[in-house]
């Protein structure tokens, strides 16, 4: 295809950025029109991408970039089995998003045109990161999310939001910075084995990785590891989100758990297995060891959690670690299942951050012991949240269940193999800790007497535009629950190349 | 050729860019007598800085090379570091006229001497001789403590000029006594010929008492830690076009002797690299990481801006040393890139901290509050520089950084490269600095963008800093883009000084 669709992923977010900035403030109505312009296009292109999905081959761009006399640096993007969902998820969340600001008071405060400038300049950062095959490339774009979302926390967030983003933008930044280390030693490495210059592309890096000893492999694996298991966020790295996604707005916790955690595993999947395969069967334990840990801390934490937004920002630390579990499992049903829990998560968190975000601007707390009983006052929320939370917990005919239950199989197999069955019982505790909360949220929070604790007469339900984008994403959570070949279909043949090349099935 | 220099300027063709300058400083006092005119000095001063460049802008551009009165060489490392200290000249030169700061000043002695000080740094670079790179160093000294002083009634500038005086003739007196001992020991003050003498007599007490006492000496000029503690001072007492100047320019200067010297020393064919290059590899290893670690670790408790930005310049050249360290053709080339990067992110640091003066904002951090609303140009400039020095893509700070960074982890020539893990651990020192200095400059954007301020009315600052920040940001962004654009110049040059 010679359409450069791929670059246009990131030309037309960038374009809608500038000029929602270039509206200096004032004209609110029409950056909100010609934000969700942009993003409805790079939508449109997103799905156009989505099914020419027979020739992804041919769906490469390559642009020479940096060629100096030591380094090469490419303008290259694909899109493949693994990032196609993801770039549809960034280019539909980034819409909706939109969709659902459009009435909201959060973001019609001193700056409501900028709002919509960090939200396309984040979609920017987002498309580069899940297009990119050079690792100069992936690396900027993976930093460009970063300032976006810096901003967006620090001007629409809540009242510890210089606290929470200064912690956001130096925890990541350190990480991926950690992370840098491990590409120049790749790059250096790929250049000693090849006999030529640094050549920073994807493509060319794994090949010359496949000469690379063990032990190289162990130790830039463990780099890169580090920095994309900060963004996942892996327990014990974690401690930024939470407060992150408490102070955030609504639309910037709906992108930073539904598109931006996934930069991290997909970081895993496409950089640490991809060139490093060794690495990845040395740490393999030490990946199985942190998703488990994520998946029952994040939701023994979940518990404890009175903020109901702080909760669901937990039990995203422990869907999370499912996708970790499936990845270090190193088999096809393993990662091939992590990917769908990664669209998986992305969708269903979207609806539990909008529900959450709903309950603190409509209610005006989000304190958990304080509300109860909204369901009489407010039905459609109440629905839209026991269907997030049933979607959540892995409700068979939903997606959530097909994004953790295979996962599950996959680890039981792998124990299996490793005569440690009895690990099994994490995931049991896991499954029956999920349920736990969400189900008791729900009691505490919809049903029982209506709270007297606080002011309900100002409570309204669900806006037309949130009802829209809500009632969007719960289509698709129910379509894929229900079909969810749909979405395998393009990740089986990618994982069946990387299972077959890491030599593990 | 787009010239024929030698038909042209004879002897004298090596030293063209140098020659408009060194005539603009013995004329422009007369000139300044006889106009009286402030703003006709200055258009006189800038026109002799754009002539300078254009010259040396055709020169690069020809890849000419010569030779003048048999000490100095124009070639390509020396074109290149001409063409950056010009760049600093003319962005000090550019804004002086608009700046408040420099009302008092006799402008006709002031443009002299700052030209002055900029043809004593283009003289370092083309030296290959001990006693020429002295001389050329103390001009560009000798000028600045005159310039530092130039705010009268300002106990901060007096201080500043003393600090700067005392410690300057220390740091002469150190270099001059290894230079002299080298002499002794070589009986040369050829830089390629006291490696040779070396090579062949082998390292002595002696040579170690030399090279470490002129290392000190330097550091002092690059303000690295423990030579450091000047600088703050001198950049907050001083005027801000000096400081730029000074911040910019002097350090470079500084850096480019210790490639000249150095690294000819240590890394070229015929050095005496195999003697004793690994300790003075390590010794140059331990001075950038704890420049850059004091200089980012002290920079978190300044309140005063033009401190933090001193103390984070300190940082900066801590990474430029890690050339020293790694003394490769690529960390060289990696390193030329990053001074030229520098230059536009803190000499633009320092240009809105000035544009800022004139419109009446303090200089402390708290006084930044609340000005993405009151001057959006400026804090978004302000935005950019801060987070191209942390290294934030895709600005030139990042991309600059990249290339030096990552050349920490490797060794050998174009083509024939390999994983060194020998330095892996000042990689870490780097880029954990790196996070470390987010931190503060951080808090610079967050004071304008994310507080709220007391003042609420519209700042307006002079056109002629507008115009030198817009240069600024563009370059920090297309050299942050499309690197290309100068990198290959930086290989040329690094290049040629190591051949």
């Amino acid at each position: 295809m010679d359409f450069p669709i791929l670059s246009l992923l990131i030309l037309i977010p960038l374009i809608g950025a500038l000029i929602t900035l270039m509206m200096g403030g004032t004209r609110q109505k029409m950056a909100k029109i010609v934000a969700g312009a942009f993003s409805a296009i790079t939508l449109l292109l997103a799905i156009l991408v989505v099914f020419s999905s027979n020739d992804f081959g041919a769906l490469s761009e390559s642009y020479t970039w940096i060629k100096t006399g030591f380094i090469t640096i490419s303008f290259s993007l694909a899109v493949d089995g693994l990032s196609v969902l993801m770039v549809f998820l960034t280019a539909l969340l980034v819409l909706l998003v939109v969709i659902f600001s459009a009435e909201a008071e959060e973001v019609e405060g001193e700056r409501p045109n900028y709002f919509h400038t960090l939200l396309l300049a984040m979609e920017v950062g987002l498309m580069g990161v899940y297009t990119a095959s050079d690792y100069f490339l992936f690396y900027v774009m993976w930093e460009v999310t970063l300032i976006p979302m810096y901003f967006m926390i620090s001007w629409y967030g809540g009242p510890r939001r210089h606290y929470a983003a200064i912690k956001f933008f130096i925890y990541t930044h350190v990480a991926s910075l950690v992370m840098l280390i491990g590409i120049f030693a790749m790059g250096f490495k790929a250049a000693e084995i090849t006999g030529g210059n640094i050549d920073f592309s994807f493509d060319a890096i794994a090949a010359a990785m496949q000469g690379a000893n063990e032990g190289f492999q162990a130790l830039v694996f463990a780099l890169l590891f580090f920095g994309f298991a900060v963004k996942m966020p892996a327990v014990p790295f974690h401690t930024w989100l939470p407060d992150a996604h408490t102070e955030a707005p609504t639309g910037g916790s709906v992108l930073l758990a539904g598109v931006m955690l996934k930069m991290g595993s997909y970081g895993i999947i496409r950089i640490c297995l991809e060139a490093l395969p060794a690495g990845a069967q040395y740490w393999q334990w030490v990946i199985i060891i942190i998703g488990l840990v994520s998946i029952v801390y994040g939701a023994y934490a979940c518990i404890a959690q009175k903020d109901l937004k702080k909760m669901v920002a937990f039990s995203s630390i422990s869907h999370m670690g499912m996708v970790m579990l499936g990845i270090g499992c190193l088999s096809y049903a393993g990662i091939t299942f992590a990917v769908f829990q990664m669209f998986a998560h992305g969708l269903i968190t979207g609806i539990l951050f909008m529900v959450c975000g709903m309950t603190g601007h409509k209610v005006g707390t989000r304190e958990i012991p304080l509300l109860g009983g909204l369901a009489g006052k407010m039905p459609k929320y109440a629905t839209f949240m026991m269907f997030g939370f049933m979607a959540s917990l892995g409700l068979p005919g939903l997606i959530g269940f097909w994004g953790e239950f295979p996962i599950i199989y996959a680890f039981y197999e792998f124990i299996v193999a490793n005569d440690m069955i009895w690990l099994l019982l994490f995931c049991m505790l896991s499954l029956m800790l999920t349920a736990g909360y969400y189900l008791w949220a729900m009691q505490r929070t919809l049903f029982g007497p209506e709270t007297t604790k606080i002011d309900l007469t100002h409570a309204h339900d669900v806006s037309k535009s949130e009802f829209a984008a809500m009632a969007v994403l719960c289509v698709l959570v129910a379509f894929f629950g229900m079909w969810p070949d749909a979405a395998l279909q393009f990740i089986e043949p990618y994982t069946q190349g990387l299972a077959a090349f890491i030599g593990v099935i | 050729m787009l010239l024929d220099y030698n038909a042209i300027f004879g002897d004298f063709s090596a030293i063209v860019p140098m020659l408009f300058l060194m005539a603009a400083s013995l004329i422009l006092p007369g000139v300044h007598l006889v106009g009286k005119r402030r703003t006709a000095t200055w258009g006189f001063a800038l026109a002799m800085v754009v002539v300078s460049m254009a010259f040396n802008a055709m020169m690069l551009y020809d890849g000419f090379v010569g030779t003048s009165l048999g000490m100095v060489t124009y070639n390509a490392y020396s074109g290149l570091m001409i063409l950056l200290f010009q760049i600093v000249l003319f962005l000090a030169v550019l804004v002086s006229n608009a700046s408040v700061e420099t009302t008092r000043f006799n402008v006709g002695a002031y443009y002299a001497l700052i030209c002055a000080a900029a043809t004593g740094m283009m003289f370092v670079a083309e030296s290959s001789d001990l006693l020429m790179i002295f001389v050329g160093v103390e001009l560009t000294s000798i000028s600045s403590y005159a310039l530092v002083s130039m705010k009268r009634n300002d106990a901060r500038s007096a201080e500043a000029a003393v600090k700067y005086v005392i410690i300057g003739g220390m740091s002469t007196a150190l270099t001059l006594y290894g230079i002299s001992m080298l002499y002794g020991l070589a009986g040369t003050t050829n830089i390629a010929a006291i490696a040779e003498t070396t090579r062949i007599g082998g390292v002595t007490f002696l040579f170690g008492v030399a090279m470490v006492s002129m290392i000190a000496g330097y550091g002092f000029k690059i303000a690295a830690v423990p030579f450091h503690m000047w600088a703050p001072d001198v950049y907050e007492g001083a005027a801000t076009p000096v400081s730029l100047f000074l911040a910019t320019g002097s350090k470079k200067m500084g850096l480019s002797v210790f490639f000249q010297i150095f690294l000819i020393l240590f890394v070229s064919g015929t050095a005496c690299a195999a003697i004793a290059g690994p300790e003075v590899q390590y010794l140059f290893a331990i001075i950038a990481a704890v420049t850059m670690t004091v200089g980012n670790i002290v920079a978190i408790a300044q309140s005063n801006i033009k401190r933090m930005l001193a103390y984070s310049s300190i940082a900066q050249a801590g990474y430029i040393l890690i050339v020293m360290a790694v003394m490769s053709e690529y960390a060289l080339s990696a390193g030329l890139f990053h001074m030229f990067t520098h230059v536009f992110m803190k000499g633009g640091a320092f240009l809105v901290v000035g544009a800022l003066i004139c419109a009446g904002v303090g200089e402390k951090i708290s006084d930044y509050r609340g000005l993405g609303k009151r001057a959006p140009l400026m804090a978004a400039a302000m935005m950019l520089f801060l987070f191209s020095l942390a290294g934030i893509p895709p600005l030139a700070g990042f991309t600059s950084k990249f290339f030096l960074f990552s050349s920490t982890l490797g060794v050998g020539a174009a083509g024939d490269l390999a994983v060194n893990s020998q330095w892996v651990w000042l990689a870490f020192i780097a880029i954990l600095n790196s996070a470390i200095s987010l931190y503060y400059y951080a808090r610079v954007v967050k004071a304008m963008y994310v507080d709220r301020g007391e003042a609420v009315e519209k700042i307006k600052v002079p056109k002629a800093f507008t115009f030198a920040i817009v240069i600024c940001i563009v370059a920090v962004i297309v050299l942050g883009v499309y690197p290309q654009l100068l990198f290959d110049l930086c290989e040329t040059a690094a290049h040629t000084l190591l051949l």
